[in-house]
């Protein structure tokens, strides 16, 4: 899957989370710009938890397989409703 | 095709309902649920990977896995992955064979943020067991699926089957 993962520098206040909570390692620091890059966006599974975690919203992925909901059923959510 | 699709649509419904009780089985007993929901795994497992045709080379036996859920429509897909720095796809470890794998539909996953679950929990150990089962059947090992990182979009888990 040959994806692009883009860190807005206007954007990264290098807080670093996106770092610490990639399991694939793609993000690295620059200390120069104290900016988060990305290192190896070839190793980028898509998780997308980068993107979910990042307080500032800097990073976007482009061409990546996003998942398929489940559809939403009104009725059989207020079912579910009574066991939650 | 509507056949599928309803189907499709009875599974969700049911995979809804299984997070809820898996949740609420957490909250009622705690760790005990991890176990009953890897059980039940082992026999989903098992029984659909019956008939399958028994192999040693992981690679196809992966396959065969991964086509037994294609083939009942299942939302749990996956794909063997490995990183820049890593050599190969599968690796020979102490334990036995380890793989990396990349999930992304999941069905669990999906029915899980449908009521705001968290993740990791005994339904994802339902998974494991899945693996457990059906491996056992296809290649006569035991195994073993760690949840390395449970994301929003996708799931990063570890393999190892064992040697003996």
């Amino acid at each position: 899957m040959a994806l692009e993962i883009t860190v807005h520098e206007q954007s990264c206040r290098g807080c670093e989370l996106c770092i610490d909570i990639c399991p694939t390692k793609v993000f690295t620091r620059d200390e120069e710009k104290r900016l988060c890059t990305v290192a190896h966006a070839e190793d980028c599974i898509a998780c997308l938890s980068c993107t979910y975690i990042c307080p500032s919203g800097a990073i976007e992925h482009r061409d990546i397989h996003l998942v398929k909901n489940f559809y939403r059923d009104e009725e059989f959510c207020r079912k579910m409703g009574r066991f939650l | 095709m509507e056949a599928t699709s309803d189907k499709r649509l009875a599974l969700q419904d049911a995979m809804v309902f299984l997070g809820a009780i898996a949740s609420g089985t957490e909250q009622a007993i705690g760790a005990s649920a991890n176990s009953i929901s890897y059980l039940a795994g082992v026999n989903l497992g098992k029984k659909l990977s019956s008939g399958v045709p028994r192999t040693l080379d992981i690679a196809a036996a992966l396959q065969a896995t991964r086509d037994v859920l294609e083939k009942n429509d299942y939302l749990w897909l996956f794909e063997p992955f490995k990183t820049h720095d890593q050599e190969a796809l599968y690796r020979e470890v102490e334990e036995g064979t380890e793989v990396m794998l990349v999930f992304r539909d999941c069905m669990i996953r999906q029915s899980l943020f449908r009521f705001g679950h968290s993740q990791k929990g005994s339904l994802c150990n339902m998974m494991y067991g899945f693996f457990a089962g059906a491996l056992q059947n296809i290649m006569g090992r035991e195994s073993s699926l760690e949840i390395v990182h449970a994301g929003e979009n996708a799931c990063y888990k570890k393999l190892v089957v064992r040697n003996s």
